[in-house]
């Protein structure tokens, strides 16, 4: 292994527009990998908060020291009963653009839709009578532990029904900045969540690399493209890796031709390998379970790539 | 009575709108009235998998605060009541509108109090309405970067409640997709079905992520049933069926890995399409047709 000079930390997102391409079990094999490797030190955080996996793969190395914590990042309006004196002016004069009040006739009073409430405030501001407060409500919690392969693990997991991805996603991102190891960490791997929406945007956010993964159909083409729009847009250097490349298929010639006229950085290509899903059956990254398969060379092909682009490509 | 189906899964990739695309199929060529509605605004694809085009297109729009420098009066006020600190305030200068934490309250416009705080908009996505294959459909999509797409699959319930009350026998089924995850675009669309189907695949990953869209699907107090994809995978069909089966978790079916089923993924044409020509013995093919029953009979739709 090549020895990098001047090695600075590095955030790197592995994120994909389209779901179930791969994210989780790349991410997976790139974090030991580092591991294995010297310097490189790696933090992995898992940001899918919606559907955290990584977990699943990167197990605790004592389950008595998994560290977890709830997280109150959701603000929700409440109603202080007593001093509402029943003007009905929050709903007259449309307090909320959320549609979150709502006019229970056989009490007289507001009733706060939980689901709809975005915690904004503006109730509690506009009510003459101060009948309505802001309060923080559980939004999730953050699990961390180090993992069998002596790296830390950060996962986030929100509440179902907390409206709160992005947020839960930047607490990820913070709470691993104040971990002991970070100082020695040359490398933070991000496991996004799928999509283009606001957690996706939080996870990219201030990294310094994204690893766009997708697939040889036209879901994964037209996700891939509105991914980089993205990235494109927060002016961040990508690559891109393309699982299942081989994959028969009348569109492949298509996909080749539009990926190679763009001129995009492809970091690397996975064939379809059976001993990914095999090394998920057993809970392990692929690298470990079938370190001589094509999947795996594939991606320790990608980890040599990534580790150029970061600390040699200037 | 129109019913309305929900196809989501939590996990991604599994096969929301393979099987959204092709039980809307299904469902018309049994003669029904269809509305299929994509609600992954941040990715949607049902029309790529029937080959239709993005056509006739309304804006979203989102609200934006706009300063009248003239008005203000750099009082502060409306940046010290902002909750989400999207207005930049330093003493005795104009307020800075930080767009993207924004939620939209519009509280800066309703508090001025000297009408300095102008309510503009920007588009931030699209719905459009097109017809395939004498389906109808609903899409909403996300602009790039734009963050608040649950505004987007606001704007398409609205137009759901709107079909409901004044159209009400214009469709007989209306069969939605979701994002992946369990957060609040997948919610809004939940609430409003009837019928749920997550799908999954047997897999570690699928079966995490089938029982936390379980656990939101049972706070919202809807009916569902599972389709596991990809069912061959490994051989893991009967033990991973079993296991749904202990957990009394009812399936609809399951669909074994099939040639077919990637070809017509990677072609545009529903599997299920009259005109498909594919296979009517193939294993994918079968697979949808049990489905199908399976569903009309617990829908009780009247075929």
């Amino acid at each position: 292994m090549e020895r990098h000079e001047n090695m600075k930390r590095k955030i790197v997102a592995v994120i994909s527009g389209k779901g179930g391409v791969g994210k989780t079990s790349l991410t997976a094999s790139l974090s030991t990998l580092g591991s294995d490797d010297s310097n490189i030190n790696p933090i992995v955080l898992d940001c899918d908060v919606d559907a955290p996996n990584l977990a699943l793969i990167l197990t605790p190395k004592r389950k008595e020291q998994i560290h977890s914590e709830d997280v109150f990042a959701t603000l929700k309006a409440n109603l202080i009963e007593e001093r509402c004196i029943q003007c009905k002016e929050c709903i007259d004069n449309h307090f909320c653009e959320f549609n979150a009040l709502r006019w229970l006739e056989d009490n007289q009073i507001p009733e706060i839709d939980y689901l709809a409430c975005e915690g904004c405030g503006a109730c509690k501001v506009l009510c003459p009578e101060h009948a309505f407060e802001i309060k923080s409500v559980k939004s999730g919690e953050i699990i961390s532990y180090e993992t069998i392969f002596q790296f830390p693990l950060i996962y986030g997991k929100t509440r179902l029904g907390s409206t709160t991805s992005g947020k839960l996603v930047a607490d990820v991102k913070q709470f691993a900045q104040n971990l002991r190891e970070f100082q020695a960490s040359n490398i933070i791997l991000i496991d996004g969540p799928p999509g283009i929406g606001c957690p996706v945007i939080s996870a990219i956010s201030g990294v310094d690399y994204v690893i766009t993964i997708t697939e040889p159909t036209p879901s994964g083409l037209h996700d891939l493209i509105r991914t980089i729009e993205l990235v494109e847009q927060f002016n961040i250097d990508f690559g891109i890796v393309i699982n299942k490349a081989d994959l028969e298929s009348p569109f492949q010639e298509k996909f080749k031709h539009l990926i190679e006229e763009t001129g995009y950085n492809i970091l690397g290509k996975i064939n379809f390998d059976l001993s990914i899903p095999e090394a998920m059956s057993y809970a392990k990254p692929v690298v470990n379970y079938a370190p001589n398969s094509s999947a795996s060379i594939s991606i320790m092909e990608i980890y040599d790539r990534l580790k150029n682009q970061l600390w040699n490509h200037q | 009575m129109v019913k309305i189906i929900c196809v989501t899964g939590g996990k991604g990739g599994t096969g929301k709108t393979l099987i959204a695309v092709n039980l809307a199929t299904l469902f018309k060529n049994h003669g029904f009235n269809v509305l299929l509605v994509d609600g992954d605004v941040e990715n949607p694809n049902t029309y790529l998998l029937m080959n239709g085009k993005l056509e006739n297109s309304s804006e979203v729009s989102f609200f934006e605060p706009k300063i009248d420098e003239a008005k203000c009066t750099k009082c502060g006020l409306c940046a010290e009541n902002c909750i989400s600190h999207a207005l930049l305030y330093i003493k005795d200068a104009i307020p800075i509108p930080i767009l993207n934490v924004c939620s939209g309250c519009k509280l800066c416009y309703k508090i001025c109090p000297t009408e300095a705080i102008i309510a503009d908009s920007r588009v931030i996505g699209l719905i459009y309405s097109t017809k395939v294959n004498n389906i109808d459909l609903l899409i909403g999509e996300l602009k790039p970067s734009e963050a608040r797409s649950t505004v987007i699959v606001k704007v398409l319930m609205e137009k759901i409640d709107i079909l409901l009350n004044d159209k009400h026998d214009k469709y007989d089924i209306i069969i939605f997709d979701t994002a992946p995850g369990a957060h609040c675009d997948v919610e809004e669309l939940i609430q409003k079905a009837d019928y749920v189907i997550p799908v999954t695949e047997p897999t570690r990953f699928g079966r995490l992520d089938l029982l936390r869209i379980i656990e939101l699907i049972d706070l919202l107090n809807k009916e569902y049933r599972v389709i596991v994809n990809r069912s061959s995978l490994l051989g893991f069909r009967d033990q991973f069926l079993n296991e749904l089966n202990d957990n009394d978790i009812q399936v609809l079916g399951d669909i074994p890995l099939d040639e077919d089923i990637v070809k017509s993924y990677c072609i545009g044409v529903p599997l299920m399409d009259n005109h498909s020509r594919f296979d009517t013995q193939g294993k994918g093919y079968k697979s949808f047709q049990i489905i199908y029953e399976n569903l009309t009979k617990w829908s009780d739709m009247k075929t």
